[in-house]
């Protein structure tokens, strides 16, 4: 969305690589140790950029409409960035409903601050808003289509910048595709649909990605054989949300991948290929 | 007389078993690695080649463990397969009807979960060691104990002392405490013994329904204290096989088995020299390592890479 608000207005765009080791160590030293390891790589991304662009964009985002909020560092990571790295001239957006930051505003103040006419700032937005749900509408229907494959399907239920890193979560879906097996994405369903789903497992979870991953869980129950968590340690609202689905949700096989800055790839392909034999087991004998 | 072979090649200890054509083991072998599990599997073989008869002819060989895809190249194995797998299907060959395996080693435990002769489910300890052989070892040490002395002292014990469990660290202090305020040693080690079992319960069994029949294996099931603690909360038997360290290569011979895919083993393989090599890639900043094996300086094979780049020439 970002990408497109930007082009629209005439800007260029410059966005890091991949993720590989040497930025997530640049991350590392760039963070305090508590830090998720997301975070982390997060910091040697904005480092990557650090001189090669005229400014960073960083948005906040903290909480959207019925108060469902985002984690920690989705409020924080704007203010850490700009202390950590003082000499990095950053640009943001704050979405904040509570405090009347809607989306739009958020654009709004951006576009201004680039010094964009106002009605070239709003079709920028519409636009940029369209070419999301375009692409979001797209991976759905891919998604859909996939349903009807005779491969094992596996539901992965992870945020979506840690599945589609390439070093953090990639290495867990080529393993799996190279088993044999379809992957699903639980951030893929529309977010508000999903989110509506997941009060059948919980009324007062908060976090609106959780949320939206937990709703998919509901919204593939009876479509899956299988459900692999993978979270970066150490995870807060995943910490408590998979424990509680762990809880509630009984009749589906799961298993749970914590992977941190040090991780090794032997312990992941154990865990990943008995997790494949179970589920192949399983539907063998369903039959 | 056709028979099968399998190697279950753990960072600790390396485990070989021959069976027959009816999952019968006819010969066995359990070492310890020690760093080096090319040389740890000569060895194993040459054992298991001198407890064989002679008209034996192995026709199939399946590996496990965490070195199995090692030696899976260099054995040309037919099956390699995880351990939890491996595991399972060397333990339903022996109790058929198990519903749960509860395996305590030296650094790591799980518990897997069958139905019906399927896993249905399974978990491993995660970052943390806490309760495991080592952590025994290193309270066996403190309290001037042999390794294998604390399961008979433990079953003296009438009254365990409570031990905080949660964290290795917590219990050790817990453990000092509880000495320096009197209580008796040998209750001191069935608090230990009640300890691991609860610490094992609490992370890795969390909530998970253990039904019987109930196996225990790994180094710990040796400790006659912890077997008698498992009993107790559980409210039923748990079984010890004297195979138990067996059960991973046992399972993986059982696979070799039933692949079917028959080959004849040589075992004059000892003689043969195999080198490995590891060698960062250097050609991205992801510098993966990469493995190379070679039989008598021609490459067998190489694995590590993430990508193209990386493939071996």
């Amino acid at each position: 969305m970002w990408r497109s608000f930007f082009e629209e207005l005439g800007l260029n765009v410059v966005v890091s690589p991949n993720t590989n080791k040497a930025i997530l160590d640049a991350g590392i030293n760039a963070s305090i140790d508590e830090s998720c390891t997301s975070a982390k790589v997060y910091m040697g991304h904005v480092e990557w950029l650090i001189g090669k662009c005229d400014y960073i964009f960083v948005p906040r985002i903290a909480i959207y409409e019925n108060g469902d909020a985002t984690c920690t560092k989705f409020y924080g990571i704007y203010d850490i960035v700009r202390a950590t790295f003082p000499q990095a001239k950053l640009i943001h957006i704050n979405i904040d409903y509570e405090d009347g930051q809607t989306e739009w505003n958020a654009y709004k103040k951006l576009g201004d601050e680039l010094g964009a006419k106002p009605a070239a700032v709003k079709q920028a937005y519409k636009n940029a808003a369209a070419a999301l749900k375009n692409y979001e509408l797209e991976l759905q229907a891919a998604q859909h289509a996939l349903l009807q494959s005779p491969k094992l399907k596996v539901l992965i239920v992870a945020h979506p910048y840690n599945i589609y890193d390439a070093l953090i979560g990639e290495p867990i879906v080529r393993a799996l595709e190279s088993l044999n097996a379809a992957v699903l994405y639980a951030d893929i369903p529309d977010i508000a649909h999903m989110c509506e789903k997941s009060k059948t497992i919980s009324r007062t979870m908060y976090w609106r990605y959780n949320k939206h991953l937990t709703g998919s869980i509901v919204h593939y129950s009876d479509k899956i054989d299988g459900i692999i968590f993978m979270t970066t340690f150490p995870c807060g609202p995943d910490s408590l949300a998979i424990e509680l689905i762990q809880r509630k949700v009984k009749d589906i096989p799961m298993t749970n991948l914590v992977i941190d800055s040090n991780f090794g790839e032997a312990g992941l392909h154990t865990r990943i290929e008995s997790f494949i034999d179970i589920l192949e087991a399983k539907k063998e004998t369903s039959k | 007389m056709q028979a099968y072979l399998g190697i279950d090649i753990g960072s600790i200890s390396t485990k070989g078993v021959v069976i027959d054509a009816d999952a019968q083991i006819i010969a066995h072998s359990y070492l310890w690695t020690e760093g080096d599990p090319i040389g740890a599997v000569k060895r194993v073989l040459a054992e298991l080649k001198g407890q064989l008869p002679p008209a034996v002819d192995v026709v199939s060989v399946g590996t496990t463990g965490s070195a199995r895809k090692l030696i899976g190249t260099v054995l040309g194995a037919q099956v390699v397969k995880n351990e939890i797998t491996a595991h399972a299907v060397g333990t339903m060959s022996r109790v058929p009807d198990v519903r749960t395996i509860l395996e305590i080693g030296g650094q790591d435990s799980k518990i897997i979960l069958l139905n019906n002769g399927i896993v249905t489910d399974y978990a491993m300890n995660t970052i943390c060691a806490a309760g495991t052989g080592s952590f025994l070892m290193s309270q066996a040490k403190r309290l001037g104990l042999a390794i294998d002395e604390l399961g008979e002292m433990a079953l003296k014990s009438q009254n365990p002392t409570r031990i905080a469990a949660r964290c290795t660290v917590f219990a050790e202090s817990d453990l000092v405490h509880k000495a320096q305020i009197g209580h008796k040693k040998e209750d001191i080690v069935a608090g230990i013994c009640n300890a691991v079992v609860n610490n094992y319960l609490n992370n890795v069994g969390k909530g998970k329904k253990i039904a019987a029949p109930t196996v225990f294996q790994g180094g710990v099931s040796k400790n006659v204290g912890v077997v008698r603690a498992f009993s107790q909360v559980l409210g039923h038997e748990v079984y010890v096989d004297d195979f138990g360290h067996l059960m991973g290569c046992l399972g993986v011979a059982v696979l070799a088995k039933t692949k079917g895919n028959t080959k004849s083993f040589d075992f004059n393989i000892q003689e043969v020299s195999f080198v490995t090599k590891g060698k960062e890639c250097e050609k991205c900043p992801n510098n993966c390592e990469i493995i190379y094996v070679y039989r008598n300086d021609d490459l067998l094979d190489s694995w590590g890479n993430r990508c193209e780049r990386g493939v071996a020439s």
